[in-house]
């Protein structure tokens, strides 16, 4: 699993898929993940995603909300689950699906020229026959107080009430460390009805020994008609 | 890019990480009682360098440092090692999370 050459490989697994799918339908603005794992962490996590005037929705702003509970099962995976909850403008807030996650960091921090990791994602919606599972690969770049991120990842999406197909989205973060309380970012969102950029802010305040809270929060704005006008984004991560 | 090319390029990324790894200076850090010894440690500036961190107590702990962008938790009774670096000179505090009071320690680079 540590071996120099295995990340590479997996690299090159996931490239070769990426020209056979098409770019992920819907909105892809979400989270960029780090390819990191803490050991015996556990996380408690809530974030939103909330669209305004998002092209493809009859209502003027959708929210999304997940609540999730992980832990490190080991030094190098760790393991979320989440539940989700819509709610848009002309709609209430529903709980309206699950999502299976897990991390797997290929490489020691800093050990190669790229960080690797692996995030696989697996969502079930509750009241409808819909499926979707994704395979991400998570890159990371240190340079100076910088450091550089990037998502690519294949999503599979199937069921009776959906159309099978095989997606991709990308996300891309560039963060300034300037301290741990605030750490200014700028990132791109990639998807078929995703171009979006906007600033970020995140940071850490440590609560004690091993208690930590982490908290993201920012805005994109749409690059193209099929984007949602901007959509604001915020995480809270309560480490212990 | 061939499947053959990108093979070729794959194994050749590997030898070239391969050379660059055994190039890697190694430092030793040990935990006992609680503390880092030692507790500086002095590295080449513009350098990676791969620190083995070797544990001794029976419980765990943790090598944390916002200033060398690093976490990693030492299981007790155990080591892992932690890739810094390449770093201008100064000095990189670090600190043990599970006891922030005792364990404390600054890697020194010149």
């Amino acid at each position: 699993m540590r071996s120099g050459n295995s990340p590479r490989g997996l690299m090159l697994a996931v490239f070769a898929a990426l020209p056979t799918a098409v770019l992920a339908d819907g909105s892809v603005v979400d989270k960029v993940y780090h390819p990191y794992v803490e050991q015996l962490e556990w996380e408690l996590e809530w974030r939103a995603v909330q669209e305004h005037n998002p092209p493809a929705g009859e209502a003027q702003r959708q929210a999304t909300h997940r609540v999730g509970l992980g832990r490190a099962v080991s030094e190098f995976l760790f393991a979320e689950a989440y539940l989700v909850g819509r709610e848009g403008s002309d709609s209430g807030f529903t709980i309206d699906a699950w999502e299976l996650e897990a991390l797997w960091q290929l490489s020691e921090q800093g050990e190669f020229l790229l960080d690797y990791g692996l995030l696989f994602e697996l969502e079930k919606y509750r009241h409808e026959e819909i499926w979707e599972y994704s395979t991400t690969l998570l890159l990371e770049r240190e340079l100076g107080r910088f450091s550089a991120t990037a998502n690519v990842g294949v999503i599979y999406e199937w069921g009776d009430d959906i159309e099978d197909e095989f997606e991709t989205a990308a996300a891309l973060q560039a963060r300034y460390r300037h301290s741990p309380l605030l750490e200014p970012a700028l990132e791109l969102y990639l998807g078929e009805d995703t171009r979006a950029l906007g600033p970020m802010l995140l940071g850490m305040a440590r609560l004690g020994s091993r208690q930590a809270l982490r908290w993201e929060a920012g805005v994109v704005w749409g690059l193209d008609a099929t984007t949602a006008d901007y959509t604001l984004r915020a995480v809270l991560e309560y480490e212990f | 890019m061939k499947p053959a090319q990108r093979w070729a390029c794959a194994v050749l990324c590997s030898f070239a990480v391969g050379m660059a790894q055994a190039r890697t200076p190694v430092f030793e850090l040990e935990i006992r009682d609680h503390l880092f010894i030692p507790e500086e440690i002095v590295i080449p500036a513009n350098t990676k360098v791969k620190l083995v961190v070797i544990n001794h107590d029976v419980t765990p702990e943790e090598f944390e440092s916002y200033e060398l962008n690093r976490e990693k938790v030492i299981l007790g009774g155990s080591k892992a090692n932690i890739f810094i670096g390449p770093l201008a000179p100064g000095v990189y505090p670090f600190f043990g999370e599970f006891n922030p009071r005792t364990a404390q320690g600054r890697v020194v680079v010149e």
